[in-house]
């Protein structure tokens, strides 16, 4: 409950809604699904900026890549038979395993990306997908790759009044995979350890592949080691077994309440190993 | 401020700080049979429909159901012309404790709105965001299946 809140505005568009944001500088709390913001009891908060309402929850396809609305809803990303489609099925592999159904229907792409929950896994297939985020604020619209959105917290790489309107996910052609796997401890917990991996192949080559790891610091990460492995080898058993085992070495993980960081490096090791190994085999199957 | 919703088919003007809990609203406002549960998302106690689709009520606020239309458990029937999900629900033995029930049964509905002939994985993923500490989930999973039965025919 968020006490001082007087009133909640409805922009009709993104440039509106970040107007008002401006205006309002840290008075504004923005809401998409709403969910952290009901948990919320920030006394500074007096605006309440709705942005549902925005025309931002749209999927539209052009000849290169696919646009996502920062609205659409985590269920409507998890059951949408064109992002089924995009890198074998890993985002909405990732956005069915976000929470409950009612959940999944409350919350948001936007919501889940920019915030970076422990419940979100869509974050890391997104940056395994090298997907492309389009932030909007005062001074217009910008483009920044995964790798950047990511670099740090996104909510740091938000400057004032800007925020996330679109992501935009490109269209492989060729031998490529994609796999993501979130290992809890029940159906609707938190990761222990998710995990994302890209590849693409040139011949019985690696041309590319990007692996991500989740669950282990507050944002997704790439483990690099295990990309320089994989990338320009052939991939056998043995090498991906090897890329699995840096990406373990190169884990730095949080203890907490579910598990201890020890535990959350090994699973590393299992859990990468395991989406290489999908991906590639999906790859292998289109080559 | 002034908020318009439709509850239960029924427009009404609600004056709502927009910052309050809409579970504390429908309570307010007399829709007891939505439950405070744990507050926090986990439990499905205070699950509502808005637009057709289960949510959470403990994790919306006020201002965001604005022109929106909400459907509570009064809304499906009474003791005298109960939906058929609650008749296969008491028939099945799914209700002990009844805490849970209401949130049950507008998840089950919203399920049998999108597909009439759903399986039993079907009924289990819709209800996985609803906690029941009575039943162990058998009755009521038999109660939404043979409900969809008898909707069909």
């Amino acid at each position: 409950m968020l006490p001082n809140a007087k009133v909640c505005l409805y922009p009709r568009n993104p440039q509106e809604a970040v107007r008002i944001l401006n205006e309002h500088g840290r008075q504004a709390l923005v809401l998409a699904g709403g969910t952290a913001a009901a948990l919320s009891s920030d006394p500074a908060v007096t605006t309440l900026v709705d942005l549902t309402r925005a025309g931002m929850d749209g999927i539209e396809e052009t000849n290169a890549e696919w646009s996502l609305g920062c609205c659409l809803r985590i269920q409507q990303l998890a059951t949408h038979p064109g992002i089924a489609g995009l890198f074998d099925g890993m985002l909405s592999a990732a956005a069915a395993s976000v929470g409950s159904r009612p959940i999944r229907n409350m919350t948001t792409l936007g919501g889940n990306v920019v915030q970076v929950f422990r419940w979100s896994d869509p974050p890391v297939a997104l940056l395994a997908m090298n997907a492309g985020f389009e932030l909007t604020g005062p001074e217009g619209s910008r483009r920044l790759t995964a790798d950047e959105f990511f670099e740090r917290h996104p909510r740091q790489v938000l400057r004032p009044a800007e925020i996330l309107t679109r992501v935009f996910i490109r269209r492989v052609q060729g031998a490529s995979g994609g796999a993501f796997f979130k290992y809890a401890r029940t159906a609707f917990d938190l990761a222990v350890v998710d995990a994302a991996t890209c590849v693409e192949l040139d011949g019985r080559r690696c041309r590319e592949a990007r692996v991500v790891v989740g669950g282990t610091r507050t944002v997704p990460w790439r483990a690099h080691e295990a990309e320089k492995i994989l990338v320009g080898s052939r991939l056998t058993k043995a090498v991906m077994h090897k890329a699995a085992a840096a990406a373990r070495l190169e884990t730095r993980a949080m203890g907490g309440l579910r598990t201890d960081g020890e535990y959350r490096r090994e699973m590393v090791e299992v859990i990468v190993g395991r989406v290489i190994e999908r991906a590639v085999q999906l790859a292998q199957e289109k080559s | 401020m002034e908020i318009h919703v439709e509850v239960n088919h029924k427009p009404l003007v609600w004056k709502v700080n927009p910052g309050e809990i809409l579970l504390d609203v429908l309570r307010r406002e007399g829709y007891k049979s939505v439950k405070f549960g744990c507050g926090q998302g986990d439990c499905g106690a205070c699950t509502v429909l808005i637009d057709g689709q289960s949510m959470r009520s403990c994790l919306l606020l006020a201002g965001q159901v604005e022109g929106r239309s909400i459907t509570t458990v009064e809304s499906l029937g009474n003791h005298d012309d109960a939906h058929p999900l609650q008749s296969s629900f008491v028939e099945c033995g799914a209700v002990q404790c009844g805490y849970c029930t209401p949130g049950m049964l507008l998840s089950s509905k919203a399920l049998l709105d999108e597909n009439p002939e759903p399986d039993e994985d079907q009924v289990r993923e819709a209800l996985d965001g609803n906690l029941c500490r009575c039943t162990g989930y058998k009755k009521i999973i038999e109660a939404v299946l043979r409900a969809a039965e008898r909707m069909r025919s």
